[in-house]
This record gives C-alpha cells, sequence and structure tokens, in this order.
C-alpha cells in the first residue's frame, strides 16, 4: 500500500518534472524571441526614458547630469502643456463619442442585408487605408481651398474663409478629419460583432416579445459589449496619442490653438531644445492614457456576458 | 438586380469624379506649373580649366554629406560627381526628408555613433552642436576669401558660410508699371510714408490689395520679427546685444523704438494685405502665383523663393527685386536704404567619428568649392546659391538672387543675423500670427515677446 503510495507521487513527481522541463524548451523556442524583442523595442527604452526625465541631456552632449525632479517642477510651469492636455481631453470626448456612436449605428444598418452593404463596408474602410500625414494634406486642400471656393460660389458664411483659421473651427476640422479615418476600422470591428450574434438569441428574444428598443438594450448590447471593449481602447488611445493627423493639417494652427498634447511634448523636446521636460510630459501623459484606458478596460469588460 | 444596383453605383461615382472635375479647375492655377512643353534651362559648366591642387592620397575615400537646403539636393548630386571625377572622392549627398528638422536629423544620425563627415546646417544648430562635434576649421584658406561672414564660436570657426541669402519686401516691376503706366524706380521710395502713398496709389490704379503676406510661422516668427533685433545697428552683434538687454530686463520693448517701427511696418503690410479677410488662411503657393500673375505687386519673403515664383511662371529676365523693411519715415536709417542679407546655411565637419582621411577629404571638397573653377561654377550656376566668397567672380542667375548679389556688392545689404533659441520662431510665429489675425493687439504682443525672453534662462 504504502509502495504503491509512494510509486504513484514519484510519477507525480515525473509528469511535473517532465512539464516543467517541456515547458522550458517550449518557453525558449515560442517566448523568448518575442520576449526579447519586447525588452528591447519596449521595456529598455522606457526605462532608460523615465531615467531621461531627472537628466539636463539636451540631446547632443555626452554628458548628462543628474537634476532630479527637476524636470517635473518645469512641466508644472508649462502652462502650454496643460493647454494642450486639456484640448486633447476635449478632442478625445469628441472622437471617442462620435466614432463609436456613429460605427455601431452603420455597422448595424450594414449588417441588416442592405443592398450593396459589402461595397459600403470597403468603402467606410478606406480612409483607414490612407497615411495620417497625406490625410491631413489632403483635408488641408478641402479646407482651405474646396470650402473656401463653394463659400465664394453660394455665399454661405460657414464656407467663407478656411475652416483652419479659426480655433474653434480648425478643431473642428481635426474632429471631423479623425472621426473620419477611425471610424471605418470601428465599423469593420462592430461589423464582425454583429455578423457573431446568434440567430438563436435573435429569435428567442422576438418570440419573447422583445422588439426594437428592448431587443438593442437587453440583448444586443451586453452581446456587443466585448466589440465595444476593443473599439473604445483603440479610439481612447489612438485619440490620446494623435499626432500624424495634428501635424500635417493645422500644425497647431491657428496661433497654437490646436496643439495636442502629443505635439506638444514632441515640439518641446525637439523644437525647445528641452529633452529632460519633454521626457517628463510624456511620462506625465503616459500614465494618464494608461490609466484611463486601463480604467475604462475593467468597466466594459465587467459588463460583457456570453450567449 | 445585383447588376442594376453596380450600375448605379459606377454612374453615381462618375458623376462624382466629375463634377470633382469641373470645381477642380476653379481652385487650379492660373499658370501651369508643370507644363511639359517647358525647357528647364541649365546652364552649362566649363569644366576645361582646372588649377585646383587635388591631393591624391585622399583618392578612394568616402564621405558623406547631410543637406538640408531641398532645393539644391539634385545639384549637390552634381557636384559630388564632378569632385569624385576629379579628385576620386566619392561624395554621398543624404537629404533631410521633408518633415523632419536638420537638428532633429543630425542629432539623431551623432546619437546612433553615424554622423555624416559634412553637414549643411542653420547657423544657430551649428552654434548649439559645434565645440562638442565639428572639427575646427580655424586653418582653412577660403577663410580670408569669406570676410565678415564667418561664425565664431569661442574664437574658433567651425563652419563654412555656404551663401547668403536675403529678405525683403519682393517687388515685381512689369506687373507696377503696368498698373500704374509709368515706369517704376525701386530707389523712389525711401521711407514708410512713401511705400504707404505708392500702395495707395497703386489701390487707386485698381489693385486693390497689392501685398502678400505668408501666413507661415516661420515667416512671421523668424523673418518679420527678428527686424526687431536685426536693426538695432545692423550688425550680428548689435542682434546679439540687444537681444542680452531685453533677456536680462535692461531694456523695456514696450519702450524700444525699433518695436514700435517695426509694428507700423507689420501694420502698414496687414492693412494691404490681399489676404486681409482672412490672413490665416492664405495660402503660400498661391502667393507665388498672385505675384507672377500681377494679382499683386508685392511678397514679404526671400530669395528661396525664386523656385516657387519660376514655377508660377516667372522667368529669370523678368524683373524682379527688393525693397527694404521700411522702419520710420527717416531716409537716412539704414534700415530704409538696405535690405538684410547674410549666410544662412552653415557646412559643418564632424570631428568626433570621422578619420583622419575623411576630414581631409572634407576640407579638400569645402577647398575645392571656393577655389577652385568647377567649383565655384557650380556654386553658382547649379545650385543658383550667392556665395559669401569675395574670390567668386560668377553672378547668380535669377532676379531675386542677382538683385542681392548686387546689393551686397553696392553696400546696400546690412549683414545681420540674430542667433535666438530654436523655439523662437514657433513660439513667437503663433504671436504673431495671433496678431496677423487681429486677435491680439499691440500691447499683447510685445508681451509675449517679452514674457518669451524672459522664460529664458
Amino acid at each position: 500500500m504504502e509502495q504503491r503510495q509512494i510509486c504513484s507521487e514519484k510519477i507525480e513527481e515525473d509528469k511535473n518534472h517532465m512539464r516543467s522541463k517541456n515547458n522550458g524548451k517550449d518557453f525558449c523556442i515560442f517566448a523568448l524571441p518575442g520576449l526579447f524583442c519586447f525588452i528591447a523595442v519596449v521595456i529598455v527604452p522606457f526605462v532608460y526614458g523615465v531615467y531621461l526625465t531627472m537628466t539636463d541631456w539636451n540631446g547632443v552632449s555626452a554628458v548628462k547630469n543628474f537634476v532630479g525632479l527637476k524636470n517635473f517642477a518645469g512641466v508644472m510651469k508649462d502652462t502650454q502643456f496643460w493647454t494642450s492636455l486639456l484640448l486633447t481631453f476635449k478632442y478625445v470626448i469628441f472622437v471617442v463619442v462620435i466614432v463609436n456612436v456613429m460605427a455601431f449605428g452603420i455597422a448595424y444598418l450594414l449588417t441588416r442585408g442592405m443592398k450593396g452593404q459589402n461595397f459600403f463596408r470597403a468603402g467606410f474602410f478606406t480612409p483607414n487605408l490612407i497615411g495620417g500625414i497625406v490625410l491631413g494634406y489632403i483635408w488641408q486642400f478641402v479646407f482651405s481651398r474646396a470650402f473656401v471656393s463653394i463659400g465664394e460660389s453660394t455665399g454661405w458664411s460657414l464656407f467663407e474663409v478656411s475652416w483652419l483659421s479659426d480655433p474653434t473651427k480648425a478643431f473642428a476640422a481635426l474632429v471631423l478629419v479623425s472621426v473620419w479615418q477611425l471610424s471605418g476600422y470601428m465599423i469593420l470591428i462592430y461589423v464582425a460583432g454583429f455578423m457573431g450574434l446568434s440567430e438563436d438569441v435573435m429569435e428567442a428574444a422576438s418570440i419573447d416579445g422583445a422588439s426594437g428598443w428592448t431587443k438593442m438594450r437587453s440583448i444586443v448590447m451586453p452581446l456587443m459589449m466585448s466589440s465595444v471593449t476593443i473599439c473604445l481602447f483603440l479610439t481612447l488611445s489612438r485619440a490620446f496619442m494623435v499626432y500624424d493627423v495634428n501635424l500635417s493639417l493645422t500644425a497647431g494652427a491657428p496661433y497654437g490653438t490646436t496643439e495636442m498634447a502629443a505635439m506638444h511634448v514632441y515640439e518641446k523636446a525637439f523644437t525647445s531644445r528641452q529633452f529632460g521636460v519633454g521626457q517628463a510630459e510624456a511620462l506625465i501623459l503616459f500614465v494618464i492614457v494608461a490609466c484611463i484606458s486601463g480604467l475604462q478596460v475593467y468597466l466594459t469588460k465587467k459588463k460583457e456576458v456570453e450567449a | 438586380m445585383r447588376g442594376k444596383g453596380c450600375k448605379g453605383i459606377a454612374l453615381a461615382l462618375i458623376l462624382v469624379l466629375m463634377s470633382g472635375m469641373l470645381t477642380g479647375c476653379r481652385f487650379g492655377f492660373a499658370s501651369d506649373p508643370d507644363d511639359p512643353n517647358e525647357e528647364v534651362k541649365e546652364e552649362p559648366i566649363d569644366t576645361s580649366v582646372d588649377t585646383f591642387e587635388y591631393d591624391s592620397s585622399l583618392s578612394g575615400t568616402n564621405i558623406t554629406l547631410l543637406n538640408s537646403k531641398a532645393e539644391i539636393q539634385v545639384a549637390l548630386g552634381k557636384m559630388g560627381e564632378e569632385f569624385e571625377k576629379k579628385s576620386g572622392v566619392h561624395v554621398e549627398v543624404m537629404p533631410v526628408t521633408d518633415g523632419d528638422s536638420p537638428y532633429t536629423k543630425v542629432v539623431s544620425l551623432y546619437n546612433s555613433g553615424n554622423p555624416p563627415t559634412m553637414s549643411i546646417l542653420d547657423t544657430t544648430d551649428v552654434i548649439a552642436l559645434a565645440e562638442e562635434k565639428a572639427a575646427d576649421l580655424s586653418e582653412e584658406a577660403w577663410i580670408a576669401e569669406a570676410e565678415n561672414y564667418l561664425t565664431e564660436v569661442n574664437g574658433k570657426v567651425y563652419s563654412l558660410p555656404l551663401c547668403i541669402e536675403g529678405r525683403g519686401i519682393i517687388y515685381n516691376k512689369a506687373v507696377i508699371e503696368e498698373t500704374l503706366g509709368e515706369t517704376f524706380d525701386p530707389e523712389s521710395i525711401t521711407t514708410l510714408d512713401e511705400f504707404t502713398e505708392f500702395l495707395e496709389k497703386l489701390k487707386k490704379a485698381g489693385m486693390e490689395k497689392p501685398v502678400s503676406m505668408a501666413k507661415e510661422d516661420w515667416s512671421l516668427g523668424a523673418h518679420h520679427l527678428q527686424f526687431v533685433y536685426e536693426t538695432y545697428d545692423g550688425t550680428s552683434e548689435g542682434a546679439q546685444k540687444v537681444i542680452e538687454q531685453i533677456k536680462s530686463g535692461k531694456m523695456d520693448l514696450h519702450s524700444y523704438n525699433r518695436m514700435q517701427e517695426f509694428l507700423d511696418m507689420f501694420d502698414v503690410l496687414k492693412e494691404y494685405n490681399v489676404a486681409k479677410g482672412d490672413p490665416l488662411g492664405a495660402d503660400y503657393d498661391e502667393m507665388a502665383i498672385d505675384l507672377a500673375d500681377g494679382k499683386t505687386a508685392f511678397w514679404f519673403n526671400g530669395n528661396w523663393a525664386w523656385p516657387n515664383l519660376s514655377e508660377a511662371g516667372a522667368d529669370n529676365e523678368d524683373a524682379y527685386g527688393f525693397l527694404p523693411y521700411f522702419l520710420n519715415d527717416d531716409p537716412d536709417d539704414f534700415a530704409n536704404q538696405k535690405i538684410q542679407g547674410s549666410p544662412s546655411k552653415q557646412v559643418m565637419v564632424d570631428g568626433q567619428f570621422a578619420s583622419e582621411q575623411e576630414q581631409a577629404a572634407a576640407k579638400e571638397f569645402l577647398n575645392w568649392i571656393v577655389f577652385s573653377e568647377i567649383g565655384q561654377q557650380m556654386m553658382v550656376k547649379t545650385c543658383n546659391l550667392i556665395p559669401p566668397f569675395q574670390n567668386n567672380p560668377y553672378e547668380p542667375g535669377d532676379p531675386l538672387s542677382r538683385d542681392i548679389y548686387e546689393k551686397v556688392h553696392a553696400d546696400k545689404a546690412f549683414n545681420a543675423s540674430a542667433i535666438v533659441p530654436n523655439d523662437h520662431w514657433a513660439v513667437l510665429g503663433a504671436a504673431m500670427q495671433k496678431y496677423l489675425a487681429d486677435r491680439s493687439d499691440k500691447e499683447e504682443l510685445i508681451d509675449s515677446v517679452q514674457g518669451y525672453w524672459d522664460e529664458q534662462e
């Protein structure tokens, strides 16, 4: 009896041993290359970046003096950074809400079997294939030439002057272009979500007498929550980190009123040549984005259900 | 059913495209910049005479040149080829791509341990890098030929001044004469009052708004605003002095007369701006077209605007030139007599990573562009630059460069360039834009300039 127990224990032990041995090998084969790359291009630069926030490096000199938290004091004094951060929040709210509402709505329409829906799906996705810089320049032309031209021939005061020369309208232009670009991608995800909805559940809901708004609220929405999680996360992080469209469409114009946080960080580091302060601002921006998107994922994940 | 739908979509697409084409011509170009029949005239280079002494031991060396002056990229490549034919040194010309700042590019190359042997940079960038990275060029032979155009850092020269660039009010003589019906003598305007009167005359003759001014922050923040420092006494030292005084608080910008005078001139330009209704919506390319086509008579810019004008249809034979940036009504004030012209791009040789051999080859290349017959010609004819070297006998081909060249030689240009922090143009460019758009007043603008300097350490 005892013998058998010892025996089985031994087998257990061997199994464990083998598993861990195999796991080690598997880990080396599959995860190590990826881990190495991840550490080399993400973790190391990140840690180095944090270190740079505590130096007075100007990007060129061989010596870096340790200055402690002086750069963070510099961030506090940089009023333009806080203005641009506030503007970024405003921008994020507009973009995230409009993109998701629109994408959800359009995806809903495009999965109801309407005529030419594949054409429209492809059409809405196209803007996403154009790079941000190019897109910005194209729209710059539209806002400052095409719109003005329309304004001249129709006399509509809305188009009389270039949208990019007025702070409010330039901001609206930024939101508009970002929505135009981001929606396509989100539509794609929502379409996939809608297609994955089980017909059985829908039918059962109909038989139970649910229709219209009730069905949407109690059946469709909970089942779509996983798509919502992804889309919200993507739009949030992309909107917070916006740079390319900002640079090519307005470049902060008119008079620096549309300069978003990411662009301000770049300007601080490279144009004003204050690497430490710029890097400290980047770190603050990172913490804010990480907290907000982490919170969002946590909250929306909680609402996800399985059919 | 499906076929019908597709047809409908195709039809709609065609309609959209067609309407696009129809409206397209409305904001198209007045004179076609891409005319395939237009021949690109290039002045031939005479390579028969070459008395330059090449160091044969350098043959086979490879050196690199980082170019931050996009418009001479092709020309520099040709120069490199010609130099290689003669000396055996291979020069690879690397461009700074659009959207990259030259400084960022050169710094990232240094940080990756692979910097260019030579870099063409702005003066401020050279000063920032000189002592740490650059080779000392104080003993070079060309120093003697570039008197007054050298940039010294603590008594040493680290860079070769590549070209002189000047800025002022560009005029189109033919258009002015056509509008007024009389000959135009640019020398006849000597004060701000006379300039304003002249603009009024053009207005009465039918040209409602005769001036173009760019809304770009580099134009407003650097090219306009820096007159405040550069006209202190018309020298770079004077500009430096006034900056130090503003920085230390010894000088109050509100009572500095050049600041007020500058704003007087700026207000005049603003008043007669062709884009007065929407000054921040003005389009740079359109300004060149407007001036070439005669919609406007003046454009505040520098000789680097020639490629744009040329693309807009202006010819080398046309009469374009510069008026000074008038500051007041005193005809004896140098600011009303002379235009600003100073070296803008500098060539720096790497002294940190480049080997002795490479540095020697780079120095030979610099001597070659200054002293060899071929290099001299190519500087002027191929690159279309105004060389700051007295021994270069060639005259530039385009009217703007020619005008600056002549003014420099007739003592009608003042050589002053203010060395300001790198973000001066960006930060104060925004403040100037605000003023240009009438969203701030003079007081607020001066306060932002003062505030900017107060923040500098």
